[in-house]
């Protein structure tokens, strides 16, 4: 088998082996931080998702900013949640529609 | 003669439109931002809901209907008093500019926050009040997304923009939001001012 011919095949070992998402076939930190929205937001396909994941997971540069953005939410969330409607609020719609049906 | 009947009877508008009574406050708070007028706006939503309950498709979300309509009573109000200092700060939003891929806070946050739970120290109604700051079809997009948990569609729905402008205003909602929180927890003392240098618009730079 000419040099050629080896170095072909290695090639092509290599690109299947890729291909099979072998090793450590992993999105750059630009990819994964750039998905970061439609990642918490729950956006992504699962192929997609997992990759994500993957990166957050082993990346000691990017899981702060996971976090940060986690924390953002849960702000967002808590602070949100902690107001109530006033006391009657419910009465007064049922009852603002019980008029109205009156005419 | 039997009346048409509709298609919705009136029991399910209790049983599927009345639970999301809280959610809805919460949304009209965040979009009038006074109880007094959340509670206006509350009040004309479920009205309207209820007259037009029979053009809600059971099974939908109701949850993301009665937000629309939410929505639209308070744009209507709001056309009638817009205020000046909305248009100002709707132009000072539009004029954004370039956005990092990396989170510049972050960047500012690096050493101080190891953990990321920076905006867990910062108080409700700080985080409510910026919230409040921020132009109404950010602030939509940021309630309905991160409070209220809808997906970009349901969103695009909505408000009647492509799924590509959602992502955009929250993305920028996001970050306008994370900046005003910063530089207040900055301000407040919860954080030391970064190391970084501040540049014209007072943006700390890394
Ligand atoms: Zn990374």
């Amino acid at each position: 088998m000419s040099l050629l011919e080896r170095l072909k095949r290695l090639l092509g070992r290599v690109r299947r082996w890729k291909e099979a998402g072998g090793g450590s076939e992993m999105i750059s930190c630009e990819q994964a931080l750039s998905a970061v929205y439609e990642y918490l937001d729950g956006e992504l396909e699962a192929g997609p998702r997992e990759q994500v994941k993957a990166h957050f997971d082993v990346c000691a540069r990017c899981y702060p900013h996971l976090r940060l953005e986690e924390s953002f939410r849960t702000a967002l969330r808590g602070a949100s949640g902690s107001v109530q409607s006033p006391p009657g609020l419910r009465e007064r719609v049922m009852d603002l529609i019980a008029r109205s049906e009156d005419g | 003669m039997i009346a048409a009947s509709r298609s919705n009877a009136p029991s399910s508008f209790e049983e599927e439109a009345l639970p999301h009574l809280e959610a809805v406050y919460r949304f009209a708070l965040r979009l009038s931002g006074t109880p007094d007028q959340a509670e206006d706006l509350v009040q004309d939503t479920f009205l309207r809901a209820y007259r037009s309950w029979g053009q809600y498709t059971p099974g939908t979300r109701a949850k993301s209907w009665l937000f629309t309509i939410c929505r639209n009573v308070f744009l209507r109000q709001r056309e009638r008093g817009r205020r000046h200092d909305e248009i100002v700060q709707r132009h000072a939003a539009a004029r954004g500019g370039v956005v990092d891929l990396v989170n510049p806070l972050w960047r500012s946050l690096d050493g101080v926050d190891p953990e990321g739970a920076f905006f867990r120290s910062i108080l409700d109604d700080e985080v409510l009040r910026a919230i409040d700051r921020l132009p109404e079809d950010y602030r939509t997009a940021v309630v309905l997304s991160d409070v209220e948990g809808l997906t970009y569609i349901e969103i695009a729905e909505m408000t009647g923009v492509p799924v590509g402008t959602v992502k955009s205003r929250l993305f920028r909602g996001r970050r306008q939001l994370q900046r005003v929180l910063y530089d207040y927890a900055v301000e407040a003392g919860v954080l030391p001012v970064a190391s970084g240098t501040r540049d014209e618009e007072g943006h700390v730079a890394p």
